[in-house]
């Protein structure tokens, strides 16, 4: 009896020990996107920087970027660099920017103060990002050219981390 | 909501529609206290993706602010509680269900404290069926052949 509930108990503990060490170094916040492989939710939002109106279905036939972002998120300033250095060396890849819960003033600022490439659009009420699954910002998903997601990054991008998941859009 | 459409016609602006994802509403357009009250319900079914296990009805960010917004939304365009969980899972996947569904992976969550409670209730069990049977079977004493014992028990039994 005495062994059974032993060895009962060396199954439990070493399941717990398991799963507690396979969580070690994963990122809490992650959430793996149900959206990879998936059509892009399609929208059409007006730029701030440019005035026009953005079909994300228009841009059908290239690799899009869309980066979700917004003046008051800190890790987006470090960001941003990258993002308009690619945009400037990529001219085959449509970036396209998506800001929610902010004003046109304080991005026009922004993009004045820090530089712009690409069409930035304001998603006012943020039903862009809750289509779009986005739990925090900055984040991006990479579009293959037949409009279909392929990766989705959070965080930060570094180049090396935008040409990786830009590859799986061109493959 | 209706000034709302309009805007956002008028700007040819185009977000993405729950019908996109779910269908058409397949309920009633709520209203009024049914409306706050079904809205409030299905805001603490739904996980906040930018806090640590908060519903979105207790949330004070932002990100929490525009889903409850939604779904209060598609309340009064007559989605069921059905569907607008069903439009969060496709977007942020099972993640955002405060209450995992019985399948894969997630029925170990309904199942596991079920079967180690039953696990447990058996070896109890079992346990103390064991202490019953043990005094029984100590019970039957063997007759000592022991001198000493024998003039002892002559003396006590002796009227």
């Amino acid at each position: 009896m005495n062994r059974t509930v032993l060895i009962i108990g060396i199954i439990i503990v070493a399941a717990i020990i398991f799963v507690l060490f396979a969580g070690l170094g994963k990122d809490p916040q992650h959430i793996d996107s149900p959206l990879i492989g998936k059509p892009a939710p399609p929208f059409t939002l007006k730029s701030v920087n440019t005035g026009e109106t953005i079909d994300l279905e228009s841009l059908r036939g290239k690799p899009v970027i869309v980066n979700f972002w917004a003046t008051w998120c800190v890790p987006c300033y470090e960001e941003h660099p990258t993002l308009v250095a690619n945009a400037r060396q990529l001219p085959n890849v449509q970036f396209v920017g998506v800001v929610f819960n902010d004003t046109e003033d304080k991005i026009n600022r922004f993009l004045a103060e820090r530089g712009s490439a690409y069409p930035t659009l304001l998603d006012a009420n943020g039903k862009t990002a809750i289509a779009y699954g986005v739990g925090g910002v900055p984040e991006t998903y990479f579009i293959n050219p037949a409009g279909v997601i392929v990766a989705k990054f959070e965080g930060p991008l570094s180049t090396e981390q935008l040409q990786k998941n830009l590859a799986k859009a061109l493959r | 909501m209706i000034a709302t459409f309009f805007l956002l016609a008028l700007l040819q602006i185009k977000v993405p529609d729950a019908a996109q994802f779910v269908g058409q509403p397949q309920g009633v357009p709520l209203s009024g206290p049914r409306l706050e009250e079904q809205t409030l319900a299905i805001s603490h079914e739904l996980r906040c993706p930018v806090c640590q296990g908060l519903a979105i009805g207790d949330s004070p960010s932002i990100m929490a602010s525009n889903m409850k917004a939604q779904v209060r939304e598609l309340l009064e365009r007559g989605y069921t509680e059905e569907q607008i969980l069903s439009y969060f899972e496709k977007s942020y996947g099972q993640f955002v269900l405060l209450k995992p569904k019985f399948q894969g992976v997630n029925a170990l969550v309904w199942i596991l404290p079920i079967a180690v409670l039953a696990i447990g209730f058996v070896l109890v069990i079992s346990k103390a069926k064991k202490l019953e049977v043990a005094p029984a079977a100590a019970a039957p004493e063997e007759p000592v052949d022991d001198p000493y014992l024998a003039r002892v028990r002559e003396m006590v039994e002796k009227p």
